[in-house]
């Protein structure tokens, strides 16, 4: 049995440096992310958070920035109690070019056996990248309600 | 050690009639499935293919679940590549409307440990079902490179 993770590939018809913006700057993650914010500087080791209408709803540091391939950051959960208590977890996305699409690859990993928050990201991401995709296509992200995922712990 | 399974979520800003459509006609998939067409009557038991553009055989099997806009599962037996001593395996679409959107869920399952068509679904699938997202959204499909670079060559030739 494999360790637990998340792995999600998707192709986007966009640039590296396109989509690299709208993974590092707020302007692009409060149109695709449930109106959050990304506070950080983005210096290695800096501190890191995700803040939605005015709540830190998770946080970490930054460990990777190499523009326009690699993009990584630790990550814990802070409002629900479970998943507040668990260990920091690893977020890495890499950008790879395919001809005049964009590979994205997200790697989300370090969880222990059994994590709420495992459950919560595994429903989370597959949502908050096809809204990335959307918008970046289109002009116009998807609006998911958080509630219609079904998140344990999470309206 | 479980079996392989292969699992993946799209939401996609169309209906679920166009979504079960896209999924279930052969000239939609031919757009957004790199030229490979879905073919089948779609009644429970019969016949489904999956026409290969490039490779020199289908990859067949039968029609198991048929329920528009919401349910749609085929067996799957790859020929090519050294597949087809494998058992099929199994491919279910879930659809559910979400607001003024689609919650798309395959699950492909049924693998036997270490089944190499396992490692090529597992790569193709996120490839196929991000161009049907670009195809429904924005009228446009995704071409893989691995395309492009095959057309250079047979235009080259």
């Amino acid at each position: 049995m494999g360790k637990p993770e998340f792995v999600y590939v998707t192709y986007i018809e966009t640039t590296p440096e396109k989509l690299w913006q709208a993974l590092t700057s707020s302007e692009f993650s409060k149109r695709y992310w449930f109106d959050t914010e990304l506070k950080t500087d983005w210096k290695i080791g800096s501190p890191f958070a995700l803040v939605m209408d005015g709540t830190t709803t998770d946080v970490g540091e930054v460990l990777e920035f190499d523009r326009p391939r690699r993009l990584s950051y630790t990550f814990r959960h802070v409002l629900d109690d479970d998943m507040r208590n668990e260990r920091p977890t690893k977020v890495v996305f890499v950008l790879e070019p395919h001809g005049k699409l964009v590979k994205l690859t997200l790697t989300h990993e370090g969880f222990a056996e059994g994590s709420k928050l495992l459950d919560g990201i595994s429903k989370g991401w597959p949502a908050i990248l096809a809204s990335l995709k959307s918008l970046l296509e289109t002009g116009h992200a998807l609006t998911i309600p958080p509630a219609a995922l079904a998140i344990e712990g999470i309206q | 050690m479980s079996k392989p399974e292969f699992v993946y979520v799209i939401y996609i800003a169309s209906t679920p009639e166009k979504v079960f459509a896209a999924l279930t006609d052969a000239k939609m998939s031919e757009q957004y499935w790199a030229g490979n067409r879905v073919v089948s009557d779609w009644k429970i038991g019969a016949a489904f293919a999956l026409k290969l553009k490039r490779e020199e055989t289908d990859i067949t099997g039968k029609v198991l679940e048929y329920d528009p806009p919401r349910r749609l599962a085929y067996s799957f037996h790859p020929q090519h590549d050294g597949m087809g001593g494998e058992p099929p395996s199994r491919v279910t679409f879930e659809i559910e409307p979400q607001k003024d959107q689609v919650k798309l869920t395959i699950v492909h399952d049924g693998f036997e440990p270490g089944s190499k068509a396992f490692e090529h679904v597992s790569r193709g699938w996120p490839f196929v079902l991000s161009s049907l997202k670009s195809y429904l959204e924005a009228g446009r499909v995704l071409r893989a490179h691995w395309y492009e670079d095959e057309r250079a060559r047979q235009g080259a030739a």
